[in-house]
């Protein structure tokens, strides 16, 4: 059966700030924003994170110590073997219009990678609005002023940027100016209020969902969202307007690592 | 056709594990054109499972050492009543207990559902550092486990069994004899444990796992008919199926219906409208006129 699995040393570790690192791996992996992959520690487990970026001879991932897991990532050194397979999931669309992006929290490399890959695709129009909770919480900010039009910031302290949540600062942005699409990427709260501004707008966009996951590849059903089965590993974690609306736990409930449902 | 009485769509079954823990995906599985599908295995408590992976693939197929993931008997049940609500199709609620009296009480508390049929899981590998030696190798445990089941339960009883028994075909007779109305066949095969050279490790956290997928089709045809020969229950034929010849040949070796596993991995969830249409088109090529025709057909040289 088909077999993707790398075992590859860490090639460089970047602190971005006090519980966000990125580990850079040596590979040519080929993927596209809002994919995925399965990352192993020998000996610790395997975990889905998204991808931050890939170059031809790069792949890298930006991670939030939050558990047993991240807690022993954080203790690895350059050198010492991760493993990955993948890239798994569905990416998002390349739209090259008028594009907005809404960022929340530590979601936001999926948005950073979408960000470069619509500029190389020579996208119109692209302004990004950057959110979490205080400046310190705040990713990549050079680098969405570099590939974006118009970069915004919102933070909940109000220590940069605007004060108030990134979701606010999109209704701003939208009574000002159109757009063709939106991206979303950040907690499912967030996501869903975002989601609701879009659609008052009628502007389509997508949403980039996390559910537990264990294989990352439509066989232990950890991740199937009600009520139709959807394998976010595989259909999603992209998921598009349509789709959203016919996910009723969206927002709601999700399923813990044994399967029980558990309210958002 | 039909299977212990209930008519199903088609002989197509999802197997236990795969998919199986929530009421959309097992929805979805009979949308696809299952005639049945199986729960993941239940247990009375909640379990978490082993560390990942818990999956690994190699050319011949996967190994998994899951460790037999659930939300717990209360849970997984509400989510087949779900299942059944407004819906046509049929459950199967396999259980997993760590003894006889477990065995019981899973049996019991899903007589108060509406699901088909119970299929007892004595054949997991991925437990018995937990477990010790699962049931399924050990004859006196066969008998007295579906015994006491059977004494309870309202619903027809498959046994599932293992490919690692010496004498497979004795261990389904003990099964039928002790009141089994069906026998699953077959579980994964092993342990087997795939490795990772550059990092001199396992790949599976649990370090080895149960084999399926193509590589144990062989096994389980071998299994399935000795059994066939041996049992008159009907057999719900599992291990390597990933096409419609595939599903033909395990119901000419006796299967009265052929459940789908590994061949999700390869194929996607498409594999069951496709392999249903694969059957069809060489029944009607080869002139079989129904599913059922072809069940147990062989014939040995
Ligand atoms: C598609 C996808 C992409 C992700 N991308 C990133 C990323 O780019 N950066 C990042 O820091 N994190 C990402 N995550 C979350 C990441 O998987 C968890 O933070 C990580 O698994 C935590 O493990 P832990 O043992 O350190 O913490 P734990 O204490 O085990 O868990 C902490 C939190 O992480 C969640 N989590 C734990 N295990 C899983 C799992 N197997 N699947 C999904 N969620 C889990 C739990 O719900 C819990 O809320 C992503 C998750 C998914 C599903
Ligand atoms: C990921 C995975 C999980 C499984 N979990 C269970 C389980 O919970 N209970 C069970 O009885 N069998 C379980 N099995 C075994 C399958 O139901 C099936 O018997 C076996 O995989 C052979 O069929 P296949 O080759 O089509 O996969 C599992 C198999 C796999 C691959
Ligand atoms: S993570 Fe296993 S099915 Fe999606």
């Amino acid at each position: 059966m088909k077999c993707d699995r790398q075992t590859l040393p860490i090639a460089a570790i970047r602190a971005e700030n006090p519980s966000l690192r990125t580990f850079v791996l040596e590979t040519s992996l080929k993927a596209h924003p809002g994919q995925f992959i399965m990352l192993t520690i020998f000996g610790q487990g395997e975990k889905p994170f998204s991808i931050l970026d890939v170059t031809n001879s790069s792949c890298s991932l930006t991670i939030k110590n939050i558990g047993p897991f991240t807690e022993a990532l954080f203790q690895l050194k350059v050198g010492d073997l991760l493993s990955i397979r993948g890239p798994y999931g569905k990416p998002f669309s390349t739209e090259t219009g008028r594009v907005l992006m809404v960022g929340g929290g530590f979601a936001t490399p999926p948005l950073r990678f979408q960000a470069k890959a619509l500029q190389e695709l020579g996208v119109n129009y692209l302004v990004n609005i950057n959110g979490a909770r205080s400046a310190d919480d705040l990713l990549y900010v050079p680098d969405f002023n570099d590939l974006c039009h118009r970069s915004l910031i919102a933070t909940d302290d109000g220590s940069l940027g605007h004060l108030g949540t990134s979701v606010a600062v999109m209704e701003t942005v939208l009574s000002e100016e159109s757009f063709d699409h939106v991206y979303i990427s950040g907690p499912e709260k967030m996501m869903q209020a975002a989601a609701q501004v879009a659609r008052r707008y009628e502007i389509p966009f997508e949403v980039n969902l996390e559910r537990y996951m264990k294989c990352g590849v439509g066989i232990c059903g950890s991740c199937v969202m009600d009520p139709h089965g959807f394998i976010l590993c595989m259909e999603g974690p992209v998921v598009d307007h349509e789709i959203l609306e016919k996910l009723s736990e969206f927002g709601v409930y999700h399923r813990d690592k044994t399967g029980r449902i558990t309210a958002l | 056709m039909r299977f212990l009485g209930k008519e199903i769509q088609s002989p197509l079954t999802l197997a236990s594990g795969i998919l199986g823990i929530s009421f959309s995906s097992l929805q979805r599985v009979i949308r696809d054109g299952a005639g049945m599908v199986t729960t993941k295995s239940l247990s009375l408590e909640p379990r978490i499972g082993h560390a990942g992976p818990i999956i690994a693939e190699f050319e011949g197929g996967l190994i998994n050492s899951v460790g037999l993931t659930n939300p717990g008997i209360h849970d997984g049940l509400l989510e087949v009543e779900k299942f059944h609500k407004e819906f046509a199709g049929v459950s199967i609620v396999s259980v997993f207990g760590a003894d006889p009296d477990e065995f019981v009480s899973l049996a019991e508390a899903v007589n108060h559902s509406q699901a088909d049929f119970l299929e007892l899981n004595l054949s997991c590998p991925n437990v018995a550092d937990e477990f010790k030696r699962p049931f399924a190798l050990i004859p006196e445990k066969i008998t007295e486990i579906v015994s006491a089941v059977k004494t309870v339960s309202k619903l027809p009883v498959l046994a599932k069994l293992s490919p690692n028994a010496y004498d497979v075909a004795g261990m389904a007779s003990l099964a039928e004899t002790a009141g089994a109305d069906g026998i699953t066949m077959i579980n994964t095969l092993g342990h087997g444990m795939v490795i990772d050279a550059i990092a001199r490790r396992p790949v599976l956290h649990n370090n080895f796992g149960g084999i399926s997928g193509p590589c144990i089709k062989p096994l389980a045809l071998k299994l399935i008919r000795d059994v066939y020969l041996k049992v008159n229950i009907p057999i719900l034929g599992t291990g390597g199926v990933s096409n419609g010849l595939d599903a033909v040949e395990m119901m000419m070796a006796g299967a009265a219906a052929v459940a789908i596993g590994s061949a999700v991995y390869d194929r996607g969830l498409d594999v069951f409208r496709s392999t249903r249409q694969e059957m069809e088109a060489f029944m009607a090529e080869h002139g079989y006129a129904d599913y059922a025709d072809l069940i147990g057909i062989l014939q040995e040289n």
